[in-house]
C-alpha cells in the first residue's frame, strides 16, 4: 500500500487539483468549463479505478468464467449515470456561455462582473 | 388495495417526472393547457403522499425496493417521518408555485420558454422529493443533479442578461460541489463497499480506513454547504434568488437550499451514526461555527439591502444557519428544529417572495422604498407578508416559534448556549428587517404618485396561493403538535 | 391536569368576546359608524361580564382548567384560572372595558385599526392572565407586545414613529431575554414550566449559576415591559405619544403584565423559598427602590402632563416588584394589590390629562392655569387621584403603602420604609403643583381678578366621562370597604396565604 500501487488515486487527485484551478482561476467562462469538466473526469478516473482488480476480465457472465475475475461492475454503472449529468452539465453551462456572449461581448468573469459592480454603482 | 400504499413515495416522486416528459406533447396540442397540467401533476403527488398519513411506523420508516431489487443490492426508498414531512412540504408549496406562476411569467419570461418554464418546474419538484425519501447514497447524488440543473436553467429562464449572470454564477459554484458529492461518495463506496444508507451506516463503524471517512464525510458536507448556501459559500445564492422570476425565487429560497441542508443531516445521522462522530467531530463543529456565522452575517445583510429581493434572499442566508445549528445540536430536538424549520422557513419565504412577486407585477416595484404605503392598493398581499414574516422572526404563534423554540432548546441541551444565542440574536436581525417593511407598508405615507386609493391586488390566481402559505405558517403553529411527537420520535431514531 | 381543577370552556370566554369587535369591523368596515364602535365595546363588556361570573367560584376556591392544545409531552398551550390570574383578568377585563368606552368619543381617526388592535390585546392579555404555564403566557405576552405597536403609533406624528420605534427595539430585546429565560428553564426545571405549584420542584436541583441565569434573564425581560430601571426607556416616550385611553391601558395593565410575570416567577415557579435561598432578591428590590426614588425625581422635571405621569408609572410599578421581593407576606400583599390600585388611580389620571387635551388642547402643565374651572369634574377626579398616589387616606394608594410599609417592618428592613415615605413625599411634590395650577392660579389672578366660575358645559359628553368619575370613586371606595369580597384585598390576601402557609 504505497503512492506507487496507488498512482491511479493520487492521478486523480492531482486532476481534480488541476480542474478545480481553472475553474477559480481562468479568467475565461469557457476555460472555467474546462475545468469543471478535468474536474468530473477526475472523479470518474477515480470510481473506475475502485473497481479495478488486476487482470481482471469483463463483468459479463460466460460460462465457466469464476465471478471472483470480474472487475467490479458497480463503478462502472454509476459512472455511465455519472457522464450523463456530466454533459448535461456541461450542455446547459456552454448554452449559458454563449448567452452571455450574446449579451456581454465577452467571455472575461472580470469584465462581466466589473459591468455589475458600474450598473450597482 | 390494502398494500397499495406501499408503492405511493416512489409514484410521488414518477409522476410529476413523466408528466415533465409529458408537457411538450401537451403543449404541442394545446399550449394553454400546459400550466393547468403541471399544477395537476403535482396536486395528484401531493394528494397521493395524503394516504400515507398514518402509516408511517412512529420511529420507523417505510422501505421500498426501487423495481423490486432488495437493498442492499438495489435502490431504497426510506419514508422516515421527517423525510415524508418535507416531502409533504415540497409537494406543497411546489403547488401553490406552480399556480402562482401562470399569471406571473406571462409578463417575465417569452411565449417560447413557457413550456420549457413548466417542464423544468416539474422536473425540479420531483427530483426533490426524490431527493429527501431516497436511501441510497448515489440516489442521492442523481437527484440533486437533476435538481441543480433545472434550478440553474430556471434561474436563466428569463434570459435578460442579470439572470444568466446570476445562473452562471450560481452554475460555477454548484458543478464543482456537484463533483465534489460524487468524489465523497465514491470514497464512502471505496472503503465500505456499499451505497446503501443503512447498510453504510452499519459499516462505516468498524472499517479499518478512518482517515478516508474523515475526508469524505468533510468533502460531502462542503459540497452540500455550498448548494445550502451556507456562509461563507453563499455568494451565488442573494443574486440568483432575487433575479429569478418571483415563484423561482419562492421554489429556491424556500426548498433547494433548505432540502440541500437537509442531506446535510442525511450524512450525518443516517450514514454517519452516532458511530462515527468521534471521527467528524471536528468537521461537525467547524460547520456550526459556519451555521452561527451564517445566522449574523445574512441577518446584517439583509438589514442593508435595498432591494426587497436581495433582503429575503439575504435573510434565506441567515436561516440556513439556523438549520444547521439545529443539525450540529445533534439532539433529537435539535433535528426536530431543523426539520421543522425547513418546512416554516420554507413556507414563509416562499409567501415573502410571492409577495414581492404580486409587487412586481402590479407596479414593478422592487426597492422597499417603494413600499411606502403599499396596503392601501395592495393590502391584501401586504398582510399575507406581514404574516408571512411573523413566521420569519419566530414569533408566536406562527410556526416560526415552534421550530425557533425547538432549536434554541436543542442548542441548550447540547450544552452549547452560544450558539443559543445566536439564534436568539438572529431572530432580533429578523425582526429588524422585517418590521422595517412592515413600518414602510403600513405605517408610511405613500409617495406621491406610487399608489393609489383604487385597489389593484394581484390576480386571485397569484393571491390564492400566496395567502395559503401565509396561513398555513399560522396552521402549522397552532396544529404543531400534530406533527412534533412523530418528528421528536423519527429524530430520535435518527441517533 | 392541574391537581383540583376543574376542566372547563369558561376561562375561553372573555379571551374569544373581544373578537366580536373584530368582527363587527370586518363586517361594516366603513359603514355605521355609531353601531361598529358600540359592538366593540360590547365585545369587552361581554369579556368582563365572562369574567365576574367566575368570581363567586374563584372565591370558593375553585380552579379551572382549559387544554388548548399539547406540543409534546410537558409543553401544552392551556388556561388555567386560578385566584391570582383571576385577580390580574378582573382587574384588566374592567379597565379595558372602561378605555374601550373612552376611547368611542376620544378617537376620532382611523377607528378601525385602533379598535381592532385594542380588542385584540385584550384578548390576548386575558389570556395572558389565564395562562396555566410560562410558555403559554409567553405567547399570549409577546401577541400582546407587538399588537400594542398600533396603539402607541396611532396620532401618527413623528414623535409617535419615535416612541413605536423605541418601544419595539425594548420590546424585542425584552421578548428574546425572556424566550431564553423560558429555554433554560424547561431545560433545567426538568422539562416543565407550569405554574400549577408554588415553586418548582425540579428547578430546586439545578445548579446555582444556572439558577441566576434563568431568574436574571426573567427579571430582565419582565423588567422591559415593568419598566424596572435602567430598562425603563420607552415608557416616558410611549405614553405621552399615544392616545390617552390607550396610555391608561399601558400604564394601567400592560406595565402590569410584567409585573404580572415577574409574579408568576416568583411564586410559581421558583417559589418564595428557593428564591431567599437564591439570595438575589435583595439586588431586584435596590433596583426597584433606584426606579422608585428616581423615577419620581425625573418627574418632577417634566412639564408635559402626561410625560410626567409616565414617570410616576415607572416608580409605582416598582412597588409591585419592591413588594414581591421584599420576603414578607404583608410586603407580597401589598405588591399583588398595587397592580390594581395602581391601575384605578392612574388609568382615571391619563383619562383626565386626556380630556384636558380634547377640551382645552393643552399638554403641558404650565399651560393649565385654571383648568379646574373649566373642567371641574375630571379636575376633582384626577385631584382625589393624585391625592391617593400620594397616599392619603382614605383611598386604595393608601392601603398599598400601609401594606407594603408593614411588610417591610416584618422582613426586618425598615430602610424599605424610608424608601417609601421618599417616595410619598416626591409624590406630594409632582402632584400637588398640578392640583394647585389648576384651581388656584387662573388667568389674570396677579391682577386680582376673581377666579371663573364653574363651567360643565365642556363636560357634558357621557363616553368620556362616565369611566373618569367611576375610576375616581372606586379610588376611594375600594380605599374604604378594603374588606369587600372582590376588592383586591380579598383576591390577593388569598394569594398571600398560599405564598406563604
Amino acid at each position: 500500500m504505497n503512492l506507487w500501487h496507488n498512482f491511479h488515486y493520487a492521478v486523480a487527485m492531482v486532476l481534480f487539483c488541476v480542474g478545480l484551478y481553472a475553474v477559480i482561476m481562468r479568467r475565461n467562462i469557457i476555460k472555467k468549463i474546462i475545468g469543471i469538466n478535468i474536474m468530473e473526469t477526475s472523479v470518474f478516473l477515480f470510481l473506475i479505478s475502485i473497481g479495478y482488480r488486476k487482470g481482471g476480465v469483463a463483468p459479463v457472465h460466460v460460462e465457466g468464467l469464476d465471478p471472483s475475475r470480474m472487475v467490479n461492475p458497480l463503478p462502472q454503472s454509476l459512472i455511465l449515470t455519472g457522464i450523463v449529468v456530466a454533459v448535461s452539465i456541461t450542455a446547459l453551462a456552454l448554452s449559458l456561455a454563449i448567452l452571455l456572449y450574446r449579451q456581454f461581448g465577452t467571455l472575461d468573469v472580470n469584465r462581466l462582473f466589473r459591468e455589475e459592480e458600474e450598473e450597482a454603482g | 388495495m390494502s398494500g397499495a400504499y406501499r408503492h405511493f413515495p416512489i409514484l410521488m416522486v414518477t409522476i410529476p417526472f413523466f408528466g415533465a416528459a409529458l408537457l411538450p406533447f401537451l403543449a404541442y396540442l394545446r399550449r394553454k393547457a400546459v400550466p393547468w397540467a403541471s399544477a395537476f401533476f403535482l396536486a395528484i403527488s401531493g394528494g397521493l403522499g395524503t394516504f400515507l398519513v398514518g402509516k408511517i411506523p412512529p420511529g420507523g420508516h417505510l422501505s421500498y425496493p426501487l423495481g423490486g431489487w432488495e437493498p442492499p443490492y438495489g435502490i431504497e426508498l426510506r419514508v422516515d417521518f421527517s423525510g415524508y414531512f418535507l416531502m409533504m412540504a415540497v409537494a406543497g408549496i411546489s403547488l401553490a408555485a406552480v399556480i402562482y406562476s401562470r399569471r406571473y411569467i406571462e409578463k417575465e419570461v417569452e411565449g417560447g420558454r413557457i413550456t420549457a418554464y413548466y417542464v423544468l418546474f416539474l422536473l425540479m419538484s420531483a427530483s426533490m422529493m426524490g431527493f429527501v425519501i431516497t436511501g441510497d447514497v448515489f440516489n442521492l447524488f442523481v437527484m440533486m443533479e437533476i435538481l441543480s440543473i433545472s434550478s440553474y436553467a430556471l434561474v436563466a429562464v428569463t434570459g435578460n442578461r442579470n439572470a444568466v449572470r446570476a445562473a452562471f454564477k450560481y452554475l460555477l459554484m454548484g458543478a464543482p460541489s456537484s463533483i465534489m458529492v460524487l468524489l465523497g461518495v465514491g470514497l464512502l463506496y471505496s472503503v465500505t463497499g456499499t451505497l446503501n444508507m443503512a447498510d453504510l451506516a452499519a459499516r462505516v463503524g468498524d472499517t479499518g480506513y478512518r482517515e478516508v471517512l474523515i475526508a469524505s464525510y468533510a468533502i460531502l458536507v462542503l459540497a452540500f454547504m455550498v448548494k445550502a448556501a451556507v456562509f461563507p459559500l453563499h455568494l451565488w445564492l442573494p443574486d440568483a434568488h432575487s433575479i429569478a422570476p418571483s415563484p423561482i425565487s419562492a421554489m429556491l429560497s424556500g426548498l433547494v437550499v433548505a432540502v440541500s441542508a437537509f442531506a446535510v443531516a442525511r450524512i450525518t445521522f443516517s450514514v454517519f451514526t452516532v458511530h462515527a462522530w468521534g471521527l467528524v467531530g471536528t468537521t461537525l463543529e467547524a460547520l456550526a461555527v459556519a451555521g452561527a456565522a451564517a445566522v449574523l452575517f445574512g441577518g446584517i445583510m439583509a438589514i442593508y439591502q435595498k432591494d426587497f429581493k436581495m433582503m429575503i434572499a439575504y435573510s434565506t442566508i441567515s436561516h440556513m444557519g439556523y438549520v444547521v445549528l439545529g443539525i450540529t445540536a445533534l439532539n433529537p430536538e435539535g433535528i426536530t428544529g431543523a426539520v421543522y424549520h425547513i418546512l416554516d422557513h420554507g413556507i414563509a419565504k416562499a409567501c415573502l417572495f410571492m409577495c414581492a412577486g404580486n409587487f412586481i407585477y402590479r407596479k414593478g416595484f422592487r426597492k422597499i422604498e417603494q413600499l411606502k404605503g403599499a396596503w392601501r392598493e395592495m393590502p391584501w398581499t401586504c398582510f399575507a407578508f406581514s404574516l408571512a414574516a411573523w413566521s420569519i422572526i419566530g414569533l408566536p404563534p406562527s410556526a416560526g416559534f415552534i421550530s425557533k423554540w425547538y432549536l434554541v432548546y436543542g442548542s441548550v441541551r447540547a450544552g452549547k448556549v452560544p450558539y443559543a444565542v445566536v439564534l436568539l440574536v438572529g431572530s432580533i436581525l429578523a425582526a429588524v428587517y422585517c418590521f422595517r417593511v412592515v413600518y414602510y407598508m403600513f405605517f408610511q405615507p405613500a409617495k406621491e404618485g406610487d399608489w393609489g386609493e383604487r385597489l389593484s391586488e394581484a390576480p386571485a390566481s397569484m393571491s390564492v396561493p400566496t395567502w395559503a402559505l401565509s396561513l398555513a405558517t399560522l396552521f402549522f403553529g397552532v396544529f404543531s403538535y400534530l406533527f412534533l411527537d412523530s418528528l421528536l420520535k423519527a429524530a430520535a431514531q435518527l441517533l | 391536569m392541574p391537581e383540583g381543577a376543574v376542566r372547563s370552556v369558561m376561562p375561553l370566554l372573555p379571551i374569544l368576546f373581544p373578537w366580536i369587535s373584530l368582527l363587527a369591523i370586518a363586517i361594516f368596515r366603513r359603514r355605521a359608524l355609531r353601531l361598529r364602535l358600540w359592538l366593540c365595546f360590547a365585545g369587552s363588556a361581554l369579556s368582563f361580564l365572562a369574567v365576574i361570573v367566575l368570581l363567586p367560584s374563584v372565591l370558593d376556591g375553585k380552579t379551572y382548567y382549559f387544554k388548548l392544545a399539547s406540543i409534546v409531552e410537558g409543553l401544552e398551550i392551556s388556561l388555567y384560572v386560578d385566584t391570582l390570574g383571576y385577580y390580574f383578568s378582573l382587574v384588566l377585563a374592567f379597565m379595558w372595558m372602561l378605555c374601550t368606552l373612552y376611547s368611542i368619543s376620544y378617537i376620532d381617526h382611523k377607528q378601525n385599526r385602533y379598535f381592532a388592535f385594542l380588542a385584540m390585546c385584550g384578548s390576548f392579555l386575558i389570556g395572558a392572565a389565564y395562562s396555566r404555564n410560562m410558555f403559554t403566557y409567553f405567547i399570549f405576552y409577546e401577541m400582546m407586545t407587538f399588537g400594542s405597536y398600533p396603539l402607541i403609533i396611532h396620532e401618527e406624528t413623528a414623535m409617535a414613529r419615535r416612541a413605536g420605534y423605541k418601544y419595539l427595539v425594548y420590546a424585542i430585546g425584552g421578548d428574546v431575554l425572556l424566550f431564553f429565560a423560558i429555554i433554560t428553564n424547561y431545560f433545567w426545571g426538568g422539562g416543565n414550566v407550569n405554574f400549577d405549584q408554588w415553586g418548582l420542584p425540579t428547578l430546586a436541583a439545578a445548579s446555582k449559576a444556572a439558577l441566576l441565569t434563568i431568574f436574571s434573564s426573567y427579571i430582565a425581560g419582565f423588567g422591559v415591559k415593568a419598566a424596572i430601571m435602567p430598562l425603563h426607556g420607552w415608557v416616558p416616550d410611549a405614553h405621552p405619544a399615544a392616545p390617552s385611553p390607550a396610555s391608561a391601558l399601558l400604564s394601567g395593565v400592560i406595565l402590569k403584565a410584567g409585573a404580572f410575570g415577574i409574579m408568576r416567577v416568583i411564586f410559581n415557579l421558583f417559589g418564595i423559598d428557593l428564591m431567599k435561598e437564591l439570595g438575589v432578591h435583595w439586588v431586584v428590590a435596590v433596583f426597584a427602590c433606584i426606579t422608585i426614588v428616581l423615577a419620581s425625581v425625573f418627574a418632577l422635571t417634566q412639564d408635559n402632563l402626561k410625560r410626567r405621569l409616565a414617570y410616576s408609572s415607572i416608580g409605582q410599578v416598582s412597588y409591585i416588584i419592591l413588594g414581591l421581593t421584599m420576603v414578607s407576606r404583608d410586603g407580597t400583599l401589598g405588591g399583588i394589590m398595587q397592580l390594581a390600585h395602581h391601575a384605578l388611580m392612574k388609568a382615571c389620571l391619563f383619562l383626565c390629562a386626556g380630556v384636558i387635551l380634547v377640551r382645552t388642547g393643552k399638554k403641558n402643565i404650565s399651560d393649565m392655569k385654571g383648568v379646574g374651572y373649566q373642567l371641574p369634574v375630571s379636575m376633582i377626579c384626577f385631584s382625589v387621584c393624585a391625592l391617593a398616589m400620594v397616599g392619603t387616606p382614605p383611598s386604595v394608594g393608601f392601603i398599598t403603602k400601609w401594606m407594603l410599609g408593614s411588610g417591610a417592618m416584618e422582613a426586618g428592613l425598615p430602610v424599605y420604609v424610608v424608601v417609601l415615605l421618599v417616595s410619598s413625599l416626591l409624590n406630594a411634590a409632582y402632584f400637588l403643583p398640578i392640583i394647585y395650577v389648576a384651581f388656584f392660579r387662573w388667568e389674570g389672578d396677579e391682577e386680582g381678578h376673581h377666579h371663573p366660575a364653574l363651567d360643565f358645559n365642556s363636560e357634558r359628553d357621557p363616553l368620556m366621562m362616565v369611566p373618569v368619575v367611576i375610576l375616581a370613586l372606586l379610588v376611594v371606595v375600594v380605599g374604604i370597604w378594603v374588606t369587600v369580597p372582590g376588592f383586591p384585598l380579598s383576591l390577593a390576601s388569598r394569594v398571600a396565604d398560599l405564598v406563604f402557609p
